[in-house]
């Protein structure tokens, strides 16, 4: 187990290396940094040399990064350019706001994906089947973003928009109710996957042996599905939550700039806008490690779920 | 002359034995048999082609050019196509009437009914080459153009607030995004069967540093990476260079999903008697991989790029509405999706509104039902495929021991 965590903190830290160093040389390749943005308006010539002097823009790449790199280390992700404050103290409250929106997301979809798919896989081909079917397929090919437009037009055109409506950077804490409309589009490609793996998961466990046993021995119905059922069938339910992380990061991207829940997504559009370089930089090797840190729970849960594999 | 009736036919065998006989004897039920079972599939196909002839035909079916203005007309709500004229006669040919802002505030319109405008199929409009070869200027339908009078442009989706007509923009979008989504999907398709294949092939260290590597990009959060390389590029980046910048970080960051089934395939099929035999009569690694294992593979990994297809697609579409895709005039279907806000079921025009969306669910849904389809194709061909061959064993085995 500690090997497993020490490798993947290695390689997470190699990640976030390679990411860095790629965007940072690809800033000098394209030419342009926040301050290009001021040679079209009034600012003098000196006025712009001075600024780039001060934030050491006219410095050679290699010095740059490593700098950058050699204060990252120490946690200080550098200054935003644009908002004039330290990007760390920036990222820290959307970083809370988007753990906060995926994780009711998680919720929502793993307990409606639980009750859908365990009386789907209890009856075969029956009516709650057939409409799981029906729900997979049409949740997997629903874009997002045409989610998130509809349920925002509905929201205000009901009398709702006050409770739940879209919140701005300065109303909402970390949890407000308004997360739960961005939480359920968010959750709906999320269900399509979950609830297609549990249905078949349940199903392949209820065939075992064990759940004969089960019920030979005259377990009730609710422990053989609680205790027998679903141990073996959350195995591949946690691999999916792990790999599915990285795109619930790119779909609150989008969830969040159309419905108005002022995350990491939110951040990341808004830096893109102002090409806000150390805020982008920082912004992206945040979502980087989160997603890489909720993998390594997941391996760790998987772990512990499943005896076998923990000496693998 | 002697009638040959069904029955005989039927009982005469002129055809040769083999699968093609059933299909020859009793067509009627031999297609209904191949399509028993095979409804999704076809669903999928068949909406599949609809938007690939859409694309090709973007040009014919749009009324008007897709960026052209219309500044009196901003915002309006699709035209009524009518039958019927204000005096309460009806007509064989549908015409329109003119129409006028009254309110630009609300974007209240009022029909001019002192004048009807007949429509016409294939009416003149702007010029544009036909399949990029022949210049033409014929559209599916418009309003014909009198001398002296100018005909009235027909928006059967409405207009954009810049007066642009939202139909032909659609047909146009459609055109781009079904090029870039599936160009996407095929080049990191094609990249992930190389590394998996290579991967699988050699396996060892070069199997497992490959395979991390995918594990590491599966995942990142690839929108965000995305979204902060394309901020590095000034904004106004022309269309070309967009779309080449696109592809390129798709096929950096989509190739994992692949390599990482065709790696799995390549192992199982590398097992194979005839790969085995290609190998030992000599072949080098790449004749093997390419001829001998990827023909075996290629309906699943055909099956899988098409699974893998709406991601893409979805990607470019997320990408394009934050702006990070194409500038202004062009069209793509997340481009579109700008339009629509949060005052869309106060306007009225649901569905004219949000028909880009509505066209990617479709086109989603319809990649997802071929690609199922494909795949399940793949799988009874391998299952028919298989148990011939442990027939063949089991003959073996008893000539062998006979």
């Amino acid at each position: 187990m500690l090997k497993l965590i020490l490798f993947r903190l290695l390689q997470g830290v190699m990640v976030l290396l390679i990411i860095s160093f790629l965007i940072f040389s690809l800033l000098t390749r394209a030419g342009g940094d926040a301050v290009t943005m001021l040679e079209n308006t009034r600012s003098s010539n000196e006025t712009i040399e001075s600024l780039r002097r001060i934030h050491g823009l006219d410095r050679p790449l290699k010095e740059r990064y490593l700098n950058w790199l050699a204060e990252a280390a120490r946690g200080n992700l550098g200054h935003s350019l644009v908002l004039q404050a330290p990007v760390l103290s920036l990222i820290r409250l959307p970083l809370l706001r988007t753990g906060m929106l995926a994780t009711v997301a998680l919720l929502i979809a793993w307990s409606v994906s639980l009750m859908l798919g365990i009386a789907a896989a209890r009856r075969p081909g029956s009516l709650v089947d057939r409409v799981c079917s029906v729900v997979i397929l049409l949740a997997s090919s629903t874009p997002g973003l045409a989610l998130a437009l509809l349920a925002l037009a509905l929201i205000y055109s009901t009398p709702l928009m006050s409770v739940v409506g879209p919140a701005t950077n300065a109303d909402a804490g970390v949890w407000s109710f308004r997360v739960i409309p961005p939480a359920i589009i968010l959750s709906v490609p999320l269900l399509a996957v979950f609830l297609a793996q549990t249905r078949v998961a349940i199903r392949e466990a209820l065939d075992e042996e064990f759940v004969l046993v089960a019920r030979a021995r005259g377990a009730p119905e609710w422990m053989i599905l609680l205790r027998h059922a679903l141990r073996p069938a959350a195995g591949p339910l946690i691999t999916i939550f792990g790999i599915s992380l990285g795109a619930i990061m790119s779909g609150s991207v989008v969830v969040e700039t159309v419905m108005g829940w002022p995350g990491l997504g939110q951040l990341t559009v808004s830096a893109v806008e102002t090409r806000d370089i150390p805020l982008l930089l920082g912004v992206t090797l945040v979502a980087a490690a989160a997603v890489m840190t909720g993998n390594l729970v997941a391996d760790i849960l998987q772990r512990l779920n499943n005896p076998r594999l923990r000496n693998g | 002359m002697k009638i040959v009736t069904p029955n005989e036919s039927e009982a005469r065998d002129w055809t040769a034995p083999g699968e093609n006989q059933s299909l020859l004897r009793n067509p009627q039920s031999a297609i209904r048999n191949w399509l028993r079972g095979r409804g999704a599939l076809l669903t999928g196909a068949g909406l599949v082609m609809f938007f690939c002839l859409i694309a090709v035909f973007a040009d014919l079916l749009a009324p008007y050019d897709y960026s052209s203005l219309s500044r009196r007309e901003p915002l309006a709500p699709p035209t009524t196509i009518r039958f019927r004229d204000a005096q309460g006669r009806w007509h064989a040919r549908p015409f329109v009437y003119a129409r006028q802002l009254l309110d630009p505030a609300t974007q209240r319109y009022e029909e001019i009914t002192d004048r009807a405008y007949p429509l016409e199929l294939f009416a003149c409009g702007y010029s544009y080459e036909f399949l990029w070869l022949f210049p033409t200027d014929l559209h599916l339908f418009g309003t014909r153009a009198e001398t002296g009078v100018e005909a009235p442009r027909v928006y059967l989706l409405g207009a954009d607030k810049f007066g642009r007509d939202r139909l032909s923009r659609l047909l146009m979008a459609t055109r781009y995004s079904l090029f870039i989504g599936p160009l996407g999907a095929l080049l990191a398709s094609a990249l992930g069967i190389l590394i998996g294949a290579v991967a699988g092939y050699v396996g060892g260290w070069t199997d497992a540093v490959l395979m991390r590597a995918a594990d590491v990009i599966k995942a990142l959060p690839t929108l965000v990476l995305i979204l902060a390389v394309r901020a590095t590029f000034p904004p106004g980046l022309p269309p070309a260079d967009a779309i080449k910048l696109l592809l390129i970080l798709f096929l950096m960051l989509g190739w994992a999903d692949m390599a990482r089934l065709a790696r799995g395939l390549i192992m199982e099929l590398r097992q194979r008697e005839y790969v085995m035999a290609a190998v030992s009569l000599g072949c080098s690694p790449a004749r093997v991989i390419v001829r001998h294992i990827l023909p075996g593979a290629a309906m699943s990994l055909a099956a899988q790029t098409l699974i893998l297809l709406p991601d893409f697609l979805l990607a470019e579409t997320a990408l394009s509405f934050l702006g990070a895709g194409l500038q202004d005039p062009e069209a793509s279907w997340g481009k579109l999706l700008t339009d629509v806000d949060s005052k869309l079921f106060k306007r009225g025009h649901v569905l004219a509104e949000f028909s880009p969306a509505l066209a990617i669910m479709l086109f989603v849904l319809g990649a997802r039902l071929l690609g199922d389809g494909l795949g399940n194709e793949g799988r009874e061909r391998e299952k028919f495929q298989w148990s011939e061959g442990i027939e063949e064993t089991k003959e073996g085995r008893k000539k062998e021991a006979g």
